[in-house]
C-alpha cells in the first residue's frame, strides 16, 4: 500500500481515531466506576476466559469470537500500513479470521434465536412497548456489530477493498465504543468475583458499637440513586445476550422474572428517570421474589453482569418498606424469636441425636470436627435421616465430631437471601461468638447453604474455619480407606445426582458426590444440566418459605429431567433439594426414590 | 355469702352451659343460681332455678353495650354475689364493661368454677395451652366462662321475676348483621380445624369433611397439595410453612402425612388428633390421639358418634 | 387524627421453660410483642396514612417492654409511652386503668386500638374495659375499620356472623388478625427506632391502685407439653367413639 492515497490515509486516520474513542470510553468508564483494568486484571481475565473456553460452552465460544474478532480487526486496521514489511503477518491474520468468522456467524444466528425467545418472554410479561422497542433496538445494534465484524474479517481476504474494510471498522468501532465499553469494563472488574460474594451494606458490629450511626444507614434500593456506581455499571452492562434468561429456572417455570428483563428495566429507568426514579414502578414484587439465587444467570453471563447485586438490593428495599406477606414475615419473626425459620423451640434442636451417642461441643469440646446440622436436618423428620446417616458414617470412620445441639442457631442464609441483612448478621455474629468460644477449627456441613455461609460469608464477620461439605469429607474417607463399601453391599439401583446450586455452582463441589456414588451404587446416570451448570430445585433464595405465581414448578421441571435419565432414584446433597424432590416425586407419581448421598453410603456400610 | 349467682349469655346454648356453672358456684356460696334474660324470655334458655328478666330493651337481641348497662343497673339494685357470662365475643365485652361499671374483679375464660370461701375461683389456660392456672377473685366478682366446658343445664325452672332497667342508648349502632359464609371462617381464629390431606381421594369427598367441620363448630383446612397442586380448596385454606399458621384447640388431621412444612403451621394446636392408614406416618409423632385407619370409614363413624351425643 | 395503640410485651409461649416442679418460669421468660398487637399497630399506621396524624404506642409493663415498643416504633409509630408496672401481678382491670390514665394524660385521641386478646393470657378484657373507662364507644373484634369524619364504621367478626356497626369518635376498638398483614420491622429499623421519643411513667404514681380486690393467680402448673401419642384401637365405630370421648374430656370439643 505504498504511495500516498488520500482516501486511504483519511480512512486510516479515521479508524485510528475510532479506536482511540473506544479506548477512551473504556478508560472513562473504568475511572468513573473505580474499576481496575491494569495488566494484572487483563491477564487474569485471559486465564479465566481460557478456562471457560475449555469448558466448551457455546455462548462463551461466541462471546470470545466477538471479542477476539473485534481485537483482530482493530489490530489489522492499525497494522495495515506495516503489513507488507512483516512477513507472514497478513497470513496469520487470514488464518485466524476463519474460525472467528464461523464464531461470529454462529453468534449472529444465536442472536436471532435470542431475539425470538426474548420477544416471547416480553409478550408473556406484557412488557411495555417502550421496553420492548429499547430491547429490540439494542439487539439490532449488536447484531449489526457482529455482522460488521464478520464482514470486516471477511474483507481481509480482499486486499483491494481495504478502504471499505476500514470504513466498516470505523462504524463498528463507534458502535462498540458506545455499547461495549461498559460491559468490557464490567467484565474486567467482575470476572473473578465469586457467586458467593454478597454485597454487605453495613456491618452490624460497627452499628452496635456506635462506629456506624444506625440512623445513617439506608438499606436496599428505594430509588435509583441508592445503587452505587458498581451496581449501575453492572445493570448498564447488559447487552441482551440472553444467556441468563435461557438458564434462569424462574423464567423456565413461567414466573414473572427474567434476569435480562430485570436488569434492563432498571437500566432504562436509570437512564430515563434519573436518580430519584422509583425502581418499583417497573419491577414487580413477585418478580423479585421469583429469584431462587441459584446463580445460573451470573455464571452464564459472558460479561459478568451481577444480577443478584441488583435483586438483593431491591429485595432489601421491599423488606425495608415492610412489603412482606405473612409467610415471609413469619419466617423472619421466627428467626428473630426462635433462631430457626420454622418457629420451633430452639432448645429441641438437638433432639434428633438422642440415643445416637452423638456428643455436643459442651460435653466434648475437644472434638476435631463440629458437625453443623442446619435447621432442616434438625427439625424435619425426613431430613433428620441425613444427620443420622452422616453420624453413622463418621462414627464408623472414627472421625471425632460433635454438634452444637441447642446452641446452634440458624446460619442466617434465609434472612440474608430474603433481604433482611440485619437479622442475618445478628445470627452470624451470635453463631461466630459461640464457635470461637469453643475454639472450633473444622466444620462439616450437610446443608450447602450453611456450608456456603460458614465458608464464604462468616470470615467477613470474624469467623474463620476450615469448612467442608459432607460429600467432600465422605469422599476423602472413602479414598483414605477409612470407610469401605464391600462389593456385595453396593446398591444395585440406577441413581441420578442432582447438584445443589450452593455446592456445585457456588463452591465447585461436584466431583466428590460422584465419587461417592461411584463407590456405592451400581448405575449412576447423568442429567444434561449438571455440575456448575446444574438446574435449581426451586428452594434457594428463601423460596422454600413462600409461593410465587408460576406456570409450573421448578422442582417439577427438574424431576422430569431426572426421570428422563431412566434412573429410579434421585441422589441429593442438600436437605432442601431433598425436601423439594420428596414432594414433587410424590405429587407427580414418579415412583422415584429421593435420598441424600450420605444416606446412600450409610446404607452400604 | 348471700346474694344470687347470675348467669347470662346472648347465645342460647352457651347460656345453658353458663347456667350449669352458676349452679356449681351457687352451691358453694349457698346462694341461688339465677339466669338472666334481657328484653324478653327465650324459650330455649333453661334455668336451674329462677330467671330474672331485665325489662327495658325492646328485644332479646341486645348488643353487648346494652346488655352490660342493663345488668349493671339491676345488680346495683339487687347485689348479686357473682355474675357469670359466657366467654363469647359479645360476652367478653359484657363482662369487662360490667367489671368497670361495678368496680369488681373479673376472671377470664374460666372453667371448674367454685365459690371458695369469700372468693370466686376457677381454672383457666394460659400461654397457648401450655399452662393451667388457678385464679380467684374476692366476691362479689365477675367471670367469663369458657365455652364448651360445661354441660347444658338439665332442669328447667319456670319462675320468672322481673326488674325494670329502663332504656339504654348505646353509642355503637348496629347497621347490619349477616351469617358468615361457610368458607369465610378465618382458620386463624377457628377453635376446631378439620384438615384434609391427600388421603382424600377426590374433590367430591370434601363435603363429607366440611360437614364434619360444621358439626364440630370448626373450619376446614388442608395440606398444601389440596390447594396448590390440586386446586380443590382456595389457597387460604392451606396450613403450614407456605400457608396459614393456626393454633386451634383441636386439630384433626385426616389423611395428612405430617411433613414439617405442614406441621410447622399447626404445631401449637392444643390437641392434635390424626387419622391415617399408615401407622408410620410422621403425623402421629405430632399427635395426641391417633387412629390408624381409613378416613372414609372413620369420618362417618366420628359423625355418628357426635350425633349420638346430641 | 391521633391514634393510640395498646401493645403488650407478652411472654413468648413457644420458648416458655418449665421448672422441674412443673411450674412455668415466668420471670426471665423471653417476651415479645403480643402477636395480634402487630395487627393493631398496622391498623394504626394504616389510619395514619389515610388521615394524617400520629400514632402513639402505650404499654403497661416492666422496663424490658421497651424492646417491644421499639419494634412498634420501627413499624412506623411516632412515639411511645411506657407505664411501668409488674404485669405478672396485676389484673386486667388494673392494666386497663393504667392504660386509660396514660391515654388521658397524652390525649385526646380519636381512635384507640387494641387487639382482641393477648397471645400469652388472652383474656380479651382490657379493650372493653378501656372503652368503658375512657367513656368512649367500644367495638371489639374489628376485621375492617373506616373513619369518615366523626364516625367510625367497623365490621366486627363474631363467632358465626359479621356485624357492621357505626360509632362516634373517639372510638376504642380491638382488632382481629384478619384485618391486615402487619409489616415486619427490620433489625436496623428497630435500632433506628431507638431515637424516637419514648416516655416512661411510673404506674403507681400515675394512677394509685383502686379500692377493689384484683383478680389474682393462685397457682400455675405446666400442661404436659409433649404430645400424648395415644393410639386408639378398635373397629372404626369403636375408635371414633373413643376419640370423640377423649376430645370431650380434653375440653376441646363442644358437645
Ligand atoms: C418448599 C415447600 C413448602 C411447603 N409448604 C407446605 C405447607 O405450607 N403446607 C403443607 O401442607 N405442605 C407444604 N409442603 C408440602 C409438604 O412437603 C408435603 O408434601 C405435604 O404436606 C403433604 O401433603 P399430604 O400430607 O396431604 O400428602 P401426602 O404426603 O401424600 O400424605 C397423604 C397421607 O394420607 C394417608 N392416606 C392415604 N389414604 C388414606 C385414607 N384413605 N385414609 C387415611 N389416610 C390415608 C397416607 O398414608 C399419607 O400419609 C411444602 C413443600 C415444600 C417443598
Ligand atoms: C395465668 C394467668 C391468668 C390470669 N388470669 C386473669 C384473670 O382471670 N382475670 C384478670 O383480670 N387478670 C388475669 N391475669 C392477669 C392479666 O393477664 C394481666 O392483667 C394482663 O396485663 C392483661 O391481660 P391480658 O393480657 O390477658 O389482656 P387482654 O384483654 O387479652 O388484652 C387485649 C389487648 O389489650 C391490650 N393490652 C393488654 N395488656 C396490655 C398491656 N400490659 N400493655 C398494653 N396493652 C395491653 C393489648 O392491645 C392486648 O392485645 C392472669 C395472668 C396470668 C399470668
Ligand atoms: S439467580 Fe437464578 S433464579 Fe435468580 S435471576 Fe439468576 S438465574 Fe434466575
Amino acid at each position: 500500500m505504498a504511495g500516498l492515497d488520500v482516501g486511504y490515509l483519511a480512512v486510516y486516520l479515521l479508524s485510528l481515531a475510532s479506536v482511540a474513542v473506544f479506548g477512551y470510553a473504556i478508560l472513562w468508564h473504568a475511572r468513573r466506576t473505580s474499576t481496575s483494568i491494569g495488566p494484572g486484571r487483563l491477564l487474569g481475565l485471559g486465564e479465566d476466559e481460557a478456562r471457560r473456553l475449555a469448558s466448551g460452552d457455546p455462548v462463551f465460544l461466541m462471546h470470545l469470537s466477538i471479542a477476539v474478532g473485534i481485537g483482530l480487526s482493530i489490530a489489522n486496521a492499525i497494522l495495515d500500513p506495516v503489513m507488507p514489511y512483516v512477513p507472514l503477518l497478513k497470513d496469520a491474520f487470514l488464518v485466524l479470521s476463519v474460525p472467528l468468522i464461523v464464531g461470529l456467524v454462529a453468534a449472529f444466528v444465536w442472536r436471532i434465536q435470542v431475539y425470538f425467545r426474548s420477544k416471547g418472554v416480553e409478550r408473556e410479561f406484557k412488557s411495555t412497548a417502550s421496553f420492548t422497542s429499547a430491547s429490540t433496538f439494542l439487539q439490532l445494534i449488536l447484531m449489526l456489530a457482529v455482522a460488521l465484524t464478520a464482514s470486516e474479517l471477511a474483507l481481509f481476504w480482499f486486499p483491494s477493498l481495504v478502504i471499505a474494510s476500514g470504513l466498516v471498522g470505523v462504524v463498528r468501532n463507534s458502535l462498540v465504543a458506545v455499547y461495549y465499553s461498559r460491559p468490557s469494563v464490567n467484565l474486567v472488574g467482575n470476572f473473578d468475583r465469586p457467586l458467593s460474594a454478597v454485597r454487605t451494606p453495613f456491618n452490624l458490629a460497627d452499628v452496635m458499637s456506635g462506629k456506624t450511626d444506625a440512623s445513617a444507614i439506608s438499606i436496599g434500593a428505594g430509588k435509583i440513586s441508592d445503587f452505587d456506581t458498581s451496581q449501575r455499571l453492572t445493570f448498564d452492562s447488559c447487552v441482551e445476550i440472553g444467556a441468563c434468561e435461557a438458564a434462569c429456572p424462574a423464567t423456565a417455570a413461567g414466573r414473572p422474572l427474567s434476569p435480562r428483563v430485570l436488569v434492563r428495566k432498571v437500566s432504562l429507568l436509570a437512564r430515563e428517570g434519573g436518580g430519584s426514579a422509583d425502581p418499583f414502578t417497573t419491577v414487580g414484587e413477585d418478580e423479585l421474589w421469583s429469584c431462587t439465587s441459584c446463580g445460573a444467570c451470573m455464571s452464564s453471563c459472558p460479561v459478568s453482569v451481577k444480577h443478584l447485586d441488583v435483586i438483593y438490593d431491591l429485595r432489601r428495599g421491599l423488606v425495608a418498606k415492610g412489603k412482606l406477606d405473612k409467610e415471609k414475615s413469619a419466617m423472619l419473626e421466627n428467626l428473630a424469636q426462635n433462631q430457626n425459620p420454622y418457629g420451633f423451640k430452639n432448645a429441641t434442636r438437638g433432639d434428633w441425636a438422642r440415643g445416637l451417642g452423638v456428643d455436643t461441643l459442651a460435653t466434648n469440646p475437644k472434638a476435631e470436627y463440629l458437625y453443623w446440622v442446619g435447621c432442616l436436618s434438625s427439625f424435619d423428620q425426613r431430613a433428620q435421616r441425613i444427620a443420622r446417616a452422616l453420624s453413622k458414617i463418621l462414627k464408623q470412620a472414627g472421625v471425632s465430631f460433635a454438634i452444637l445441639g441447642a446452641e446452634e442457631f440458624c446460619v442466617g442464609d434465609p434472612a440474608r437471601r430474603l433481604g433482611e441483612e440485619g437479622r442475618y448478621q445478628e445470627l452470624a455474629y451470635q453463631n461466630i461468638e459461640k464457635l470461637n468460644s469453643y475454639g472450633v477449627k473444622k466444620i462439616i456441613a450437610t446443608c450447602p447453604h450453611c456450608f456456603n455461609a460458614l465458608k464464604n460469608e462468616y470470615p467477613q464477620f470474624g469467623g474463620r474455619y476450615e469448612v467442608v461439605h459432607h460429600t467432600q469429607l465422605i469422599s476423602d474417607l472413602i479414598k483414605a480407606g477409612r470407610i469401605r463399601v464391600p462389593a456385595e453391599k453396593i446398591q444395585k439401583i440406577s441413581v441420578t445426582l442432582h447438584d445443589a446450586c450452593y455446592a456445585s455452582r457456588y463452591n465447585n463441589v461436584f466431583d466428590e458426590p460422584r465419587e461417592i456414588l461411584g463407590a456405592s451404587v451400581s448405575d449412576v446416570r447423568e442429567m444434561g444440566r449438571r455440575k456448575e451448570k446444574t438446574f435449581c430445585c426451586g428452594a434457594g433464595g428463601s423460596n422454600y418459605w413462600y409461593k410465587v405465581p408460576q406456570q409450573r414448578s421448578i422442582a417439577g421441571i427438574r424431576t422430569e429431567e431426572a426421570q428422563k435419565t431412566g434412573a429410579k432414584a434421585i441422589a441429593t446433597e442438600c436437605p432442601f433439594c431433598l425436601s423439594m424432590f420428596d414432594d414433587t416425586t410424590k405429587v407427580m407419581n414418579t415412583g422415584m426414590d429421593v435420598r441424600d448421598v450420605a444416606e446412600i453410603v450409610a446404607e452400604c456400610l | 355469702m348471700s346474694g344470687a349467682v347470675w348467669s347470662y349469655s346472648e347465645n342460647e346454648s352457651v347460656s345453658n352451659e353458663v347456667a350449669s356453672a352458676a349452679a356449681d358456684v351457687a352451691k358453694g356460696a349457698s346462694a341461688e343460681p339465677v339466669v338472666l334474660e334481657i328484653g324478653a324470655v327465650r324459650a330455649g334458655v333453661r334455668a336451674p332455678g329462677a330467671k330474672l328478666l331485665l325489662k327495658g330493651p325492646a328485644t332479646s337481641d341486645v348488643p353487648p353495650e346494652v346488655a352490660a348497662e342493663a345488668i349493671a343497673k339491676a345488680s346495683k339494685q339487687l347485689q348479686p354475689a357473682a355474675i357469670l357470662i359466657g366467654a363469647t365475643r359479645y360476652g367478653r365485652e359484657i363482662a369487662s364493661r360490667l367489671a368497670v361499671k361495678l368496680t369488681v374483679g373479673c376472671l377470664s375464660e374460666v372453667s371448674k368454677l367454685s365459690a371458695d370461701g369469700n372468693a370466686l375461683a376457677g381454672e383457666r389456660n394460659a400461654f397457648a395451652g401450655k399452662v393451667v392456672a388457678k385464679v380467684s377473685c374476692a366476691l362479689p366478682a365477675i367471670a367469663t366462662v369458657k365455652v364448651g366446658y360445661y354441660a347444658a343445664v338439665e332442669s328447667a325452672g319456670t319462675a320468672v321475676t322481673e326488674s325494670d332497667v329502663g332504656q339504654v342508648n348505646p353509642l355503637v349502632k348496629v347497621v347490619s348483621r349477616e351469617k358468615k359464609a361457610a368458607g369465610a371462617v378465618d382458620l386463624r381464629s377457628a377453635k376446631v380445624i378439620v384438615s384434609a390431606g391427600r388421603g382424600v381421594k377426590k374433590k367430591e369427598d370434601l363435603p363429607m369433611l366440611e360437614e364434619l367441620a360444621r358439626e364440630m363448630h370448626g373450619a376446614l383446612g388442608c395440606s398444601r397439595p389440596l390447594s396448590s397442586d390440586l386446586g380443590w380448596l382456595p389457597e387460604e385454606h392451606h396450613i403450614g410453612l407456605t400457608g396459614v399458621t393456626v393454633k386451634p384447640d383441636l386439630y384433626l388431621a385426616l389423611g395428612i402425612s405430617g411433613q414439617l412444612q405442614h406441621t410447622a403451621g399447626m404445631k401449637d394446636s392444643k390437641v392434635v388428633a390424626a387419622v391415617n392408614t399408615d401407622k408410620d406416618a410422621p403425623i402421629f409423632q405430632a399427635s395426641d390421639y391417633g387412629i390408624v385407619g381409613d378416613l372414609y370409614q372413620i369420618v362417618p363413624a366420628i359423625r355418628k358418634a357426635l350425633a349420638s351425643r346430641r | 387524627m391521633r391514634i393510640a395503640v395498646c401493645v403488650k410485651h407478652a411472654v413468648d409461649e413457644t420458648e416458655l421453660k418449665i421448672d422441674s416442679g412443673g411450674k412455668p418460669l415466668l420471670s426471665g421468660a423471653t417476651s415479645r410483642m403480643s402477636t395480634f398487637d402487630k395487627n393493631a399497630v398496622e391498623e394504626g399506621l394504616r389510619l395514619k396514612a389515610a388521615h394524617q396524624g400520629e400514632v402513639v404506642i402505650f404499654t403497661v409493663g416492666p422496663s424490658d417492654s421497651k424492646k417491644t415498643m421499639k419494634e412498634a416504633l420501627a413499624m412506623g409509630a411516632d412515639k411511645g409511652v411506657l407505664v411501668t408496672a409488674d404485669t405478672t401481678s396485676i389484673d386486667t382491670m388494673r392494666t386497663a386503668s393504667l392504660l386509660a390514665a396514660a391515654i388521658k394524660k397524652a390525649g385526646p385521641f380519636d381512635v384507640v386500638l387494641c387487639s382482641e386478646g393477648s397471645s400469652d393470657t388472652y383474656s380479651g378484657q382490657v379493650p372493653p374495659m378501656l372503652g368503658e373507662m375512657l367513656g368512649a364507644a367500644f367495638t371489639g373484634y374489628a376485621r375492617k375499620l373506616e373513619v369518615n369524619g366523626q364516625t367510625a364504621r367497623v365490621e366486627r367478626s363474631l363467632e358465626d356472623s359479621l356485624e357492621v356497626v357505626e360509632a362516634p369518635l373517639p372510638v376504642v376498638a380491638s382488632v382481629v388478625s384478619e384485618i391486615n398483614e402487619p409489616r415486619y420491622p427490620t433489625l436496623i429499623q428497630i435500632m433506628q427506632a431507638g431515637k424516637k421519643p419514648l416516655e416512661e411513667l411510673n404506674g403507681d404514681q400515675l394512677q394509685p391502685a383502686g379500692a377493689y380486690r384484683q383478680a389474682s393467680v393462685v397457682s400455675m402448673s405446666a400442661q404436659q407439653s409433649a404430645r400424648k401419642h395415644v393410639m386408639i384401637e378398635g373397629s372404626p365405630d369403636e375408635a371414633a367413639a373413643k376419640l370423640v370421648e377423649a376430645l370431650i374430656r380434653e375440653g376441646v370439643l363442644s358437645k
